[in-house]
């Protein structure tokens, strides 16, 4: 390193010092305390603990409720990164032609990202609410389906994916159109010549272009689907009815602290830090194999 | 200079006096109209005793409360006085962490007299006899009808039903007469299980409900609980009992008038009677003829005192507590929140004003809760450690049989099987 700073050995030490800090402080310590917690069976004031071995383990891998979880958030989080993202991905299509108001739409489609996702829990409850929500009336109305989220597994995921990808829009929008204004014109306009119409223009040309685009919202609404729509969940249906939107992180996080079983939470995110690692691990090397960059 | 000096007298008696004012600080979990009458009562004791300054901080819900409580307390940074509901009990209880409060009069060279307090809310929170937590905010179930959707329908407004097939009667009959589409709804719908259990003098777990020792399994799927989940499993798919989500979502469907009884806690009687435009009855919870007849529960919150206080501190929160106690101080928070006066002086003023005959309404769940049975470890409540767990189990079990995905026997006997799988991960965590 001295040959990159020559005359100041411990400079660069120094200087990375701070960030180092904090990660050890802040990520480090705590993933380790949480290892070792995950071997131990500790009561909830923390006055026994006994070494266990890999007991939590044992249990959680032969608990039906964790692989039912475990389904529960795949199934979530292909829903909200396919769905969002073609939805997504179509609203930016359209946005991006030429048609009158076009700055109050690509306005209005970014807005649903400024709203918190508390907020815009509330809104969704209240809308699908089985008693008095509009949507719920107007869905019976139409199909003669009285759907009651509050007891149907089904309706509760689809309802929560609907809300999650409803809040993501905005953001996902966002950057699409900031990817579609960056696609270069000569080579839609080349094609056009050649004789392609709009669709095979948009699959052949547009859309692999978008592709680093594509790769980093992918990433992101992984993360997101995974950790951030906690807050959503938490407001709208706590995990249930009968545990179907009860994703991994919402799991560890009743376990934990409504449960108060400390222990078998740490061992949860021991796992689930394996299963987060693995999956952007598999998508780094997927994107970097597969997007194509302009240079 | 003599001028001088007596300010400097002055300045020196204040700080001192501000020195000695001790602080206690209390941890609850009270919000919207009940943390305003939480939050006078505490500043007129403040304002009472000026040696004491007691600092109430709004910690979140319940469940966020004892997390928090349990956070602080392996920091050591824990509250003088954490409110605790009546769920996290046995928690409490095994956690090594309390001063129970039956302990602090000795402990400050006094005596008391624990008789002053209402025998069922004084017999929840005791163990062996001894009270360990201070009752404060005590409630139980019971019926709210809406006696204008019963005049509607034919229904005479002053003969609420009094069984299920009740229930199910005046239900069709509400649905015919096209009043509502959906006719019941429960708020903490596992809490009316229990109460269910209780009131039919049932038993909930072994060892006495827990109250004789830690709870090894539960008593059911039995032949009565099959029942209760039958009959429950039979009008949701009739379209009478609607399933609205737990705590207190499903006010708002009473109260806007999409249902037309509710089973719901005491301390919603409040809230409901200010938002409802029509006239609210209420009753005892509907029972099962033929079945032995017990009480309903106590639920809500009560205070507990932290381990380790110095003397001053153990003497300013005593102080608090016997404030709490003062019938003028207990009246202000029944007629405020719905929740029970805790103490037989109160009750009695209460009675003198002829409160319950201006509100009827909040003498309802007083006559059903004292005219129960009081001997009975069934109708005295359930103390489990897992108990947040096993409510967990009890409402999926409810929802996976209201919408058919299993059988109402099926459903009970999956949520038994994990709840037994939890009262033995925390009796090993227990080392017991």
């Amino acid at each position: 390193m001295e040959s990159k700073f020559p005359g100041y050995r411990l400079l660069p030490y120094f200087l990375v010092f701070p960030s180092i800090a904090v990660i050890l402080v802040f990520l480090v310590v705590p993933f380790v305390q949480a290892v070792i917690q995950s071997f131990y069976q500790t009561s909830p004031f923390g006055g026994v603990s006994t070494f266990v071995g890999i007991r939590q383990y044992r249990l959680l891998f032969s608990a039906p409720d964790y692989a039912r979880s475990f389904l529960a958030t795949w199934y979530f989080a292909l829903l909200v990164i396919l769905g969002g993202l073609a939805l997504s991905l179509f609203l930016a299509v359209l946005v991006t032609r030429k048609v009158r108001g076009l700055a109050f739409y690509q306005v209005a489609f970014i807005w649903t990202y400024a709203l918190s996702p508390a907020v815009a829990g509330i809104i969704w409850a209240l809308l699908f609410d089985p008693a008095v929500g509009l949507g719920t009336y107007v869905i019976q109305r139409l199909t003669g389906f009285s759907m009651n989220f509050t007891i149907q597994g089904s309706s509760a995921l689809l309802l929560v994916a609907g809300a999650s990808i409803w809040n993501m829009l905005g953001y996902n929008v966002c950057f699409y159109i900031a990817g579609l204004q960056n696609v270069p014109r000569e080579l839609e306009e080349a094609a056009r010549v050649d004789g392609a119409g709009p669709w095979r223009t948009f699959w052949r040309i547009t859309f692999p272009m978008l592709s680093p685009t594509t790769a980093f919202l992918v990433f992101v609404n992984t993360i997101y689907a995974f950790f951030q729509v906690f807050g959503l969940i938490d407001i709208m249906t706590k995990g249930g009815p009968g545990g179907a939107t009860e994703i991994l992180v919402y799991k560890l996080y009743r376990d934990a602290f409504i449960r108060v079983r400390y222990n078998y939470a740490s061992a949860q995110s021991v796992v689930l830090f394996l299963i987060v690692a693995a999956t952007a691990l598999f998508q780094l090397w997927i994107s970097t194999r597969r997007a194509v960059y302009l240079r | 200079m003599r001028r001088i000096f007596a300010v400097l007298v002055l300045v020196v008696g204040a700080v001192s006096f501000a020195w000695a004012k001790t602080t206690v600080e209390f941890w609850h979990a009270m919000s919207g109209s009940r943390l305003r009458a939480l939050e006078k009562i505490v500043a007129d004791f403040n304002a009472s005793h000026p040696d004491v300054e007691v600092r109430p901080v709004f910690t979140g819900t319940y469940e966020e409360t004892l997390t928090k409580f349990i956070a602080a307390y392996r920091a050591g940074t824990a509250p003088h006085i954490v409110q605790v509901y009546e769920v996290g009990t046995q928690t409490m209880i095994d956690s090594g962490a309390i001063l129970p409060v039956y302990q602090i009069p000795e402990i400050l060279g006094e005596t008391w007299d624990w008789g002053q307090y209402v025998r069922p809310i004084l017999l929840y929170y005791s163990v062996d006899g001894n009270l360990w937590s201070l009752p404060f905010n005590s409630s139980t179930s019971m019926l709210y009808y809406n006696k204008d959707h019963f005049r509607q329908a034919g229904l005479d407004p002053n003969r609420p039903p009094t069984t299920w097939d009740e229930v199910e009667e005046y239900g069709r009959k509400l649905i015919e007469a096209g009043v509502v589409k959906n006719v019941i709804s429960f708020g903490w719908p596992d809490w009316q299980f229990e109460q269910q259990l209780a009131i039919h003098n049932y038993l909930y777990a072994d060892n006495e409900n827990g109250r004789s020792g830690l709870a090894t399994r539960v008593m059911w799927p039995d032949e009565f609980s099959v029942k209760v989940f039958e009959t429950w499993t039979r009008l949701a798919q009739e379209g009478i009992l609607i399933y609205a989500g737990v705590e207190y979502d499903p006010n708002a469907a009473f109260t806007s008038g999409a249902i037309s009884m509710l089973l719901q806690s005491t301390s919603s009687l409040d809230g409901i009677m200010k938002t409802a435009k029509f006239e609210v009855g209420t009753s005892f919870l509907p029972r099962f003829p033929g079945e032995p007849r017990g009480n309903s529960v106590v639920g809500g919150g009560s205070l507990w005192v932290r381990k380790g206080l110095s003397q001053t501190e153990l003497r300013a929160v005593w102080e608090f507590f016997k404030y709490l106690g003062q019938p003028d101080v207990d009246i202000y928070w029944h007629k405020n929140t719905g929740y029970f006066p805790a103490t037989n002086a109160a009750l009695k003023q209460l009675m003198d004003e002829r409160w319950f005959a201006q509100s009827p309404n909040h003498l309802t769940a007083f006559l059903q809760i004292l005219s129960g049975r009081q001997d009975s470890a069934a109708a005295l409540g359930v103390r489990l450690g897992p108990f947040v767990e096993i409510r967990d189990y009890i409402r999926t079990a409810m929802e996976k049989a209201f919408s058919g995905a299993l059988s109402p026997a099926a459903a009970l006997a999956e949520a038994a099987e994990k709840a037994n799988a939890a009262l033995l991960e925390y009796r090993l965590a227990l080392g017991k």
